[in-house]
């Protein structure tokens, strides 16, 4: 039993989305550095499907203080405002960094960096490279990682962290044949990122299980504002399997218009100032209202219209779109698109100072598994922002830590074993308890929460956690710990949903009645860790 | 919900000895993909089928499988009742999961100024990058390119790749001397590459030929290249005279027996005009039969396309305006091409103020007399350049069809294309071998085809006899005149 494979290294990162590359690109300076990912490293993640842009001050007549303002607006003032310093701040630079290593921008006539309008900004300030933004970024960072010396252990899924006198040391891993593997280090970067897969509706890459939130809290980290999640108000209602698919902010930035069925541009009633390019929380919430008060389409959305626009406009700025929906069967620069609110991206996550130190020694935290950034709401464009921003800047402080001898403890190892060992004779199939925990999610936990709503789906996850799974072969293994993970998400999830008595951006307590602005709410962040949880108090 | 019943490729290497098919019928909801119907077996009727697929939406490239044989995006395919789903045509790991690490691997990575500065090349620049910049990784390209098949050759999304960093001034490489040694010139032009990818591509027309033709000032044409780019600018031809010429065996206008339909002017190509005079007979007469008037302009010269395939396009433009200028003198508002690589070449390399067509796209468009059924079992080559670049499969067999009876092979290239069988024999050969087999397996006594490259060297590579479609036509019709 101790054939396992072991891999030393001074930084180990987990995770190959925009932020764990970034990281483990910075982290190659200082010392040995492994990264290991679900999945094929440029294909996992969010990072490659993300269309709409990067979010960067990069003109005269912009200002990082604009930038921060709009952000911790559009957060509710939930945000951190030190990291959203530092995100502001940082992000021209390392939009600097990725032009350097070659990526295609699309630019202006002069050359410059072509940035467009995103929702609550008071400035266009939003990178492109058409709508597939995020794949150019890890085109590049991918490129760029490859001229490293980072070693990568791709299709290896890490199921929980190593702890060490008093330190997380490194992860265990399944491999592809649901073989273990050790990975032991000095620092240990986390970069999973979200997890609204949890829900039925969403707009996330199948790694997005939310296995960082589960592994850092099983673990002993805290997490924060795990009830901020982001319902991204354009996701594709038709096919039925197809739903939840992003139609990225960038149909409205380039001028998309929102219309229910009987064509009224509904958003007069909801936000007659921004309208269409209002902040994603307010825009979901006028589409479901809209939809529930019955002036909806046949599939159960609204229409988003660019029909108005040239068809070579669409063309350029809007090609994925184009294609994904002509596959479908619609040409959208004849006919509107269907869409409704889908469950696109957690803003809460592990707690982590702008270092990216989590509470955890020698865990560091980067990208959309952390919270804290976009606090209770965040804008279109932060999110890549902050996966290049904290990602340099995690890599970075994981290895300059000090290297502390690399050990493991084997009963912790032997615990896993058995654990693992029990889903052969477990009984519940995995994509059954999946199917369970997502619809009650959408129902109790999605975009209008109420405190019934909200217990009934935390006694569903509580069900769900007490049976046993089932792992037909070894190779089954890995989807088994990926709905523990979920589940345990979930709860998190409803949990700080329960611990917040107030209606905060993404987060809605229909049966609330509240007296206080998001300026002067009394509440801080939810926080929960093991045996410890609450809500933060703000005095005004 | 609706039910479907699909067949899947299935091999374990740790348990089986040989891929297998599973059929399952599963129930999935009206507009399902492939992915979909994919998860439904893998739920609810057996959790060990291993596929691959990350963004659900076309983005990603990691659920790349053949459906029916063709490669596709699993997540973008729609699931059709009686399907077959099969992994790429690269080694697998397990069922429908292929090793995409060693292809991904092979790409080139930008190498930029260790102190450079943060600027972007400019708009045009931009531009023209972009679409090769669209690539998702996904490897159906590669599963289908035949010159990476049988040789050393780096394939198609490498070079695109390596088009793409010569396109960036922030590159400090010379790409054009890598993409040689990877094999630049064992390209056979045969477009399967491109008809595959998800993101329609171009690379054989916006990364090969560009990369050869920048290779080519660079000093890297093969000497046979070259030596064939002297004789076009000497004799205005490809190939070399040993017998008396299709332009010398015709006169300017053929007129049809009886009254005349349509007429058109013919552009004869050098291989047709050179090498195999008689079948290029063979096509006026068709056409005379059917009521063609065909104009032959004497002026007319080689296309260019061996100069464009190899990247030497100094003299290309004189050859366009020369050919250009033979038809328009005789006001000639259609012109007919038996050749698939002149074919394609007038229609993308030209601006024509003519309209193009291939012989078999003229006849089943104006339609044509019925030949006698001549009894034969044929097999149909596809010529790449015709099926793949002009779009041409369904014309040439419904005309075969009237003649012979067909049995259909892989629509793969016969290695003869974009300079390989002059610059690469060995590797038209292997092609030419694989072709073979093909036409073994069909068991066809007869090979029918539409290009004089692939007819010539296909006959090197099988003991069938291999005919252009018009001559097995024309005979077709000699048979119905016998008393
Ligand atoms: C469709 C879509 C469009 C978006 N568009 C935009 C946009 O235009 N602008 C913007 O700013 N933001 C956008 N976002 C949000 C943004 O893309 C994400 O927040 C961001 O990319 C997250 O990056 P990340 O590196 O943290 O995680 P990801 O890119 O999601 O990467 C996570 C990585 O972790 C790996 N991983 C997960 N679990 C494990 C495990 N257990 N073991 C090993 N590896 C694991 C995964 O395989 C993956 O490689 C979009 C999101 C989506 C879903
Ligand atoms: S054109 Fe044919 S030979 Fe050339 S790269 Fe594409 S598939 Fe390969
Ligand atoms: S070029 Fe096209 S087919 Fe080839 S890997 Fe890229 S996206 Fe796939
Ligand atoms: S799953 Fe990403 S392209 Fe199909």
């Amino acid at each position: 039993m101790r054939s396992d494979e072991v891999v030393d290294c001074h930084v180990l990162v987990i995770g190959s989305g925009g932020a764990g590359v970034r990281a483990a690109i910075e982290a190659d300076q200082y010392g040995d550095t492994v990264l290991v990912s679900k999945t094929i490293v440029g294909k996992g993640g969010c990072t490659t499907m993300a269309e709409g842009g990067y979010n960067a001050v990069l003109k005269e007549l912009d200002s990082c203080e604009g930038h921060y303002e709009d952000t911790l607006r559009g957060g509710a003032y939930l945000n951190d405002p030190g990291l959203v310093r530092v995100l502001v701040d940082e992000a021209p630079d390392r939009m600097a960094d990725l032009i350097r290593w070659g990526a295609v921008f699309d630019v202006d006539d002069c050359a410059c960096v072509a940035q467009r309008p995103f929702g609550g900004q008071r400035f266009p300030r939003t990178c492109y490279a058409g709508d597939r933004t995020g794949h150019e970024m890890m085109t590049t960072l991918t490129e760029r990682m490859a001229d490293t010396e980072v070693e990568t252990y791709q299709e290896v899924s890490i199921i929980s962290l190593l702890e060490y006198e008093g330190r997380v040391s490194g992860a265990m891993g399944l491999d592809r044949n649901g073989e273990v593997m050790l990975f032991r280090s000095d620092s240990t970067v986390i970069a999973t990122g979200g997890g609204t897969r949890v829900y039925d509706i969403s707009t996330n890459s199948s790694s997005g299980t939310g296995d960082g939130y589960a592994l850092g809290y099983r673990a002993g980290a805290e997490v924060i504002d795990m009830e901020q999640i982001q319902f991204h108000p354009t996701g594709a209602v038709y096919p039925y399997d197809a739903r939840g698919r992003l139609v990225t902010e960038a149909v409205r930035g380039e001028g998309g218009l929102l219309k229910n069925k009987l064509g009224e541009r509904f958003m007069t009633r909801y936000d007659p100032e921004r309208m269409e390019l209002s902040t994603r929380d307010v825009v979901s919430r006028s589409i479901a209202t809209e939809i529930l008060d019955g002036r909806g389409t046949e599939h159960g959305g609204v229409y988003l219209d660019v029909t108005h626009l040239p068809a070579s406009q669409i063309e350029s700025r809007l090609p994925v779109m184009l294609e994904q929906f002509l596959k479908f069967g619609v040409d959208i620069r004849v006919e509107p698109m269907e869409v409704a609110p889908t469950a696109h991206h957690i803003m809460g996550g592990l707690r982590i100072r702008p270092d990216c130190s989590t509470t955890l020694k020698g865990l560091f935290a980067c990208g959309e598994v952390s919270g804290g950034v976009h606090g209770a709401n965040r804008l279109g464009g932060n999110a890549l922002a902050e996966t290049q921003v904290f990602g340099k800047r995690a890599g970075e402080t994981a290895g300059k830590a000090a290297v502390h001898g690399r050990s493991h403890d084997p009963a912790q190892v032997e615990g896993e074993r058995n654990r693992l060992g029990k889903y052969f004779t477990g009984t519940s199939d995995p994509a059954a308890v999946w199917r369970q925990l997502k619809l009650s999610m959408w129902e109790g936990a999605g975009i209008f929460r109420t405190l019934p709503a909200l217990q009934q789906t935390r006694s569903v996850i509580q069900h769900l956690q007490s049976l046993q799974l089932r792992a037909m072969t070894a190779e089954n293994l890995v989807e088994c710990c990926t709905v523990r993970n979920m589940l345990t998400t979930a709860s998190l999830i409803v949990d700080s949903a329960l611990l917040r008595p107030e209606s905060r951006g993404a987060h809605v307590r229909k049966d609330i009645a509240q007296d206080w602005t998001m300026e002067t709410s009394p509440f801080g962040h939810t926080f929960i860790s093991r045996g410890c949880r609450g809500i933060g108090k703000v005095s005004r | 919900m609706k039910q479907l019943t699909l067949r899947v490729l299935r091999f374990d290497p740790k348990n089986d000895d040989a891929p297998h098919f599973e059929s399952y019928t599963i129930q999935v909801h009206e507009g399902a993909r492939v992915l979909h119907a994919l998860h439904a077996i893998h739920d609810d009727c057996d959790p060990t089928l291993t596929y691959r697929y990350c963004c659900g939406t076309g983005q990603c490239g990691s659920c790349a499988v053949r459906v029916n044989g063709e490669p596709v995006l699993a997540c973008m395919e729609e699931a059709r009742d009686g399907i077959s789903v099969e992994p790429l045509e690269i080694p697998v790991i397990k069922d429908l999961a292929v090793d995409l690490l060693p292809y991904i691997e092979a790409l080139p990575v930008i190498c930029p100024e260790t102190t450079a500065t943060a600027q972007m090349p400019g708009k045009d620049l931009v531009e023209t990058m972009k679409p090769l910049r669209s690539c998702i990784g996904c490897m159906a390209c590669v599963s289908v390119c035949p010159a990476l098949a049988v040789s050393d050759f780096g394939g198609p999304t490498v070079m695109r790749q390596e088009m793409r960093l010569t396109l960036d001034p922030r590159d400090t490489k010379d790409r054009e001397s890598e993409a040689v040694t990877e094999g630049l010139f064992r390209c056979t032009s045969c477009q399967a590459c491109w008809k595959v990818c998800p993101k329609e591509i171009q690379i054989p027309g916006k990364a090969i030929e560009k990369l050869r033709e920048l290779a080519h000032y660079k000093g890297h044409s093969l000497p046979r290249h070259a030596e064939v780019a002297a004789l076009i600018k000497e004799t205005g031809r490809s190939v070399t005279w040993t017998a008396p010429s299709f332009l010398e065996l015709t006169t300017e206008v053929m007129e049809p027996y009886g009254p005349v339909k349509k007429s058109v002017g013919f552009f004869v190509g050098c291989m047709y005009n050179l090498r195999l005079p008689k079948t290029a007979l063979d096509a006026i007469e068709v056409l005379r039969r059917n009521g063609v008037r065909v104009i032959i302009p004497r002026d007319q010269i080689c296309c260019g396309s061996p100069l464009i395939r190899t990247g030497q396009t100094e003299y290309v433009d004189t050859l366009k305006a020369r050919n250009i200028a033979a038809f328009t003198a005789l006001s000639i508002d259609t012109v007919v091409t038996m050749c698939a690589g002149c074919g394609s070449t007038l229609k993308h390399d030209y601006e024509t103020p003519f309209k193009v067509m291939d012989f078999s796209e003229l006849l089943t468009e104006t339609g044509f007399g019925s030949p006698a059924h001549l009894g034969l079992n044929v097999t149909y080559h596809d010529p790449c350049h015709l099926a793949r670049g002009q779009g041409i499969t369904e014309q040439p067999r419904v005309i075969l069809r009237k003649v012979a009876d067909i049995t259909e092979m892989p629509s793969i290239c016969c290695g003869s294309g974009g300079g390989v069988r002059s610059g690469f024999p060995d590797e038209a050969a292997a092609l030419g071998e694989r072709r073979g087999e093909e036409i073994k397996k069909t068991g066809a006594e007869m090979v029918v085809t539409c290009c004089p490259f692939c007819e010539f060297h296909i006959a090197g590579h099988t003991d069938k006899p291999v005919q252009h479609l018009a001559t097995l036509l024309l005979n077709g019709y000699k048979e119905k005149e016998k008393p």
